[in-house]
């Protein structure tokens, strides 16, 4: 029925939905993997992160076409304000029960769903892409958006060097520890409170580095924060909360369902994916990648 | 007895102004999304309201009373308007509603108002369920357009492109992008017999990656496209399809019922709008030729008001809302909800896009829309509306 090219052309654009997805996820499943924390506002940082990018291009526009540069520093200033929330209020609730820190994460959506409105206002704001990835690559008769590539290879970069400094270097054997025995690691005099806090401004710096590069290919809008953490959430319940690899398979997973879903069922476009994550629930609760939770 | 009479006394002298000031203004319960998603709209709707009250009251006010918005978030909720709409009725006894968003909104507050004997004017829920012969009672009235009318415009534009002959569509997946699409191609198919809808897609509300949707599209080839994706939605959509080749496939043969034509979506996207495409709007804003003086007037008036260098092209839909509140009042000589309702069936009144009148039957002013092709012009760093006309539903109906 549908020609090959086609099909490689669903499966690059599904490829697209997945590493911009993983980009997301990937800080929200390292938070919860280390330090048992579902931070809900880890979409309200992304949101930040993409106006804080468009602020900078637009301090910057009379100089020069500075996308990369406010790219870095939309992730550094959100970086920056993670690192301020985990020590002056998540610090608090670690031991506590998880309602309380539903509660103050969800409160901080909140918070900052507001303030990013009384700053840049309720208007749809956009970047344009950079110049030297306006173009399009032709491959087996599909076109794949330079961009896009761009965002594929970045969200292949940081799975690749994620996994090599949590299994390969001293501080990731730290992070690993810490996921395994918060106590013992504390008790073998190990900074526990620094590695959180660390850890707390690598996840935020993710977040606002995804936010920052999807200003060229999306709006920034009021509410965009929300749109993305159910579908963050959606992938890290796939792949399995925690889990690193678990979150770019379910990233991919979920991005293939949604492009071969609509070729076969295209007036349910929502419904193959969130299908796909009621099984999952019911058959490994844990996700598949992930282990089960005592 | 005499300390006690005399704190009755005080007491009741105090009440005096309070219930006097209560006469003296005229109140109109406005809730309206101001955060989320939909504050996109919301906010430069209420602006629009906002200003028509400042104007109407420095001009004397109705009936020698001023008017008194009161605007409430409605979070582009229904639950949350229908709370709204209650107690601005129970706490702050508005005389009247207006305002809402969506077509989720809009019916919810419309039983409420019924419930109360209020004058409820939608300005903006397309739904034709809102005034549906179940759903009509004698204080409900629509401004805006509805989704049968967007979707019978878009089909006039498409059918009008002779070469065409393999049509898609795009809209979001629910009752509005639903409903537009259903009445388009109803239409198209009458007009057209030879036109084939080859490919029909429904993202979400919201959907942050069209990729797939548009490289499923793509691949049915089709020659149009009638789409209904509107707002910030379109801006993704528009950055997403452009690289991808989409609108050069279509060679930008794309009609959109979502208001895509208006100053606010085309600021977003800049020099990155599909220049080519076709759109309405409520209110092009920017009206290079022939433009009316009372349009022109007005759009003067809201950039002074906002503060903004260019307006926004949904403020018209709140601004009209106040007008077609105040001229009833006027012309039911009282603010008595059964009075006002009875005197707006077949009300005429003049608005800065034309004379709008509301049915009698169907208690909609079965207002059309500006469309146009959306071109580059060198005195503005966005795309404008070349040539807006006004199509409304009259010629098409049944």
């Amino acid at each position: 029925m549908a020609d090959a090219s086609f099909l490689f052309g669903q499966f690059l654009g599904g490829l697209t939905t997945a590493m911009f997805l993983f980009l997301i996820a990937s800080g929200l499943s390292l938070v919860f993997g280390v330090m048992r924390v579902l931070n809900f506002a880890h979409g309200s940082f992304y949101m930040i992160g993409a106006y804080l990018a468009w602020q900078v291009v637009q301090w910057l526009a009379p100089i020069l076409h500075g996308f990369w540069l406010a790219a870095l520093a939309a992730a550094l200033g959100v970086a920056l304000l993670g690192g301020l929330i985990e020590r002056l209020l998540l610090r608090h609730i670690y031991g506590r029960e998880e309602i309380y820190q539903l509660l103050l994460t969800y409160a901080l959506v909140l918070i900052l769903g507001d303030a990013a409105k009384a700053l840049w206002g309720t208007h749809q704001l956009s970047v344009s892409r950079p110049p030297m990835l306006a173009g399009g690559i032709e491959a087996f008769g599909a076109i794949l958006p330079a961009y896009n590539l761009f965002i594929m290879l970045i969200g292949a970069a940081i799975a690749v060097a994620g996994w090599l400094v949590l299994t390969r270097s001293p501080s990731g054997r730290m992070v690993r520890a810490a996921a395994l025995d918060r106590e013992m690691l504390g008790a073998l005099g190990a900074n526990v409170g620094a590695l959180y806090t660390g850890m707390f401004v690598v996840s935020s710096f993710l977040a606002g580095l995804s936010g920052a590069l999807v200003t060229p290919i999306q709006s920034i809008v009021p509410g965009m924060d929300v749109e993305i953490i159910v579908e963050a959430f959606i992938v890290v319940v796939i792949g399995g909360l925690g889990s690193f690899w678990g979150t770019f398979w379910g990233s991919v997973i979920y991005g293939q369902v949604l492009s071969f879903g609509i070729l076969i069922l295209p007036g349910f476009s929502l419904f193959s994916v969130f299908a796909l994550m009621a099984v999952i629930l019911i058959v490994r609760p844990w996700g598949l990648f992930g282990r089960p939770l005592r | 007895m005499m300390p006690q009479r005399l704190l009755a006394v005080i007491v009741a002298a105090s009440l005096v102004p309070v219930a006097a000031a209560a006469q003296s203004t005229i109140k109109i319960g406005y809730p309206m999304p101001l955060s989320g998603p939909a504050s996109v709209y919301g906010v430069p709707i209420v602006k629009g309201a906002e200003m028509a009250v400042q104007e109407i009251n420095a001009s004397g006010g109705v009936l020698g009373r001023k008017l008194e918005l009161l605007t409430r978030d409605s979070k582009a909720s229904a639950d949350e308007a229908v709370r709204l709409a209650r107690e601005l009725i129970i706490k702050n006894s508005v005389d009247f509603l207006s305002g809402t968003l969506t077509s989720a909104e809009a019916p919810a507050v419309s039983t409420i108002a019924k419930e109360n004997k209020i004058v409820f004017v939608a300005p903006t829920s397309k739904t034709i369920q809102l005034v549906s012969p179940a759903n009509l009672h004698p204080y409900i009235f629509r401004l805006a357009s509805n989704t049968d009318i967007d979707g019978r415009t878009g089909a006039s534009i498409i059918a009008g492109w002779k070469e065409v002959k393999r049509v898609a569509t795009i809209a979001p997946d629910y009752a509005y992008g639903r409903d537009a699409v259903g009445a388009f191609v109803d239409f198209i198919k009458k007009a057209r017999p030879d036109i084939e809808i080859v490919d029909q897609q429904w993202p979400k509300l919201g959907q942050s990656d069209f990729t797939p949707f548009i490289t499923a599209q793509m691949a049915k080839k089709p020659d149009a496209v009638f789409c209904d994706v509107f707002g910030g939605d379109f801006v993704t959509f528009a950055k997403q399809a452009a690289p991808l080749g989409y609108f050069k496939a279509i060679d930008n043969r794309l009609a959109d019922g979502g208001e895509v034509g208006t100053t606010d979506a085309a600021q977003a996207l800049g020099k990155d709008y599909p220049y080519g495409i076709w759109s309405d709007a409520y209110d092009p804003v920017i009206w290079p030729e022939n433009e009316p003086a009372a349009h022109k007037t007005y759009i003067e008036h809201l950039k002074a008001f906002t503060k903004e260098k260019y307006a926004s092209g949904w403020a018209i839909m709140g601004y009209a809302s106040i007008l077609a509140l105040a001229e009833g009042i006027k012309k039911a000589g009282s603010t008595n909800s059964a009075k006002v309702a009875k005197a707006m069936l077949g009300l005429s009144f003049d608005t800065p896009i034309g004379k709008l009148t509301f049915n009698p039957k169907t208690h909609e002013t079965e207002m059309g829309e500006f469309w146009g092709q959306m071109v580059k012009d060198d005195r503005y760093p966005f795309a404008i509306m070349k040539n807006p006309k006004y199509l409304s539903q009259g010629p098409f109906t049944d």
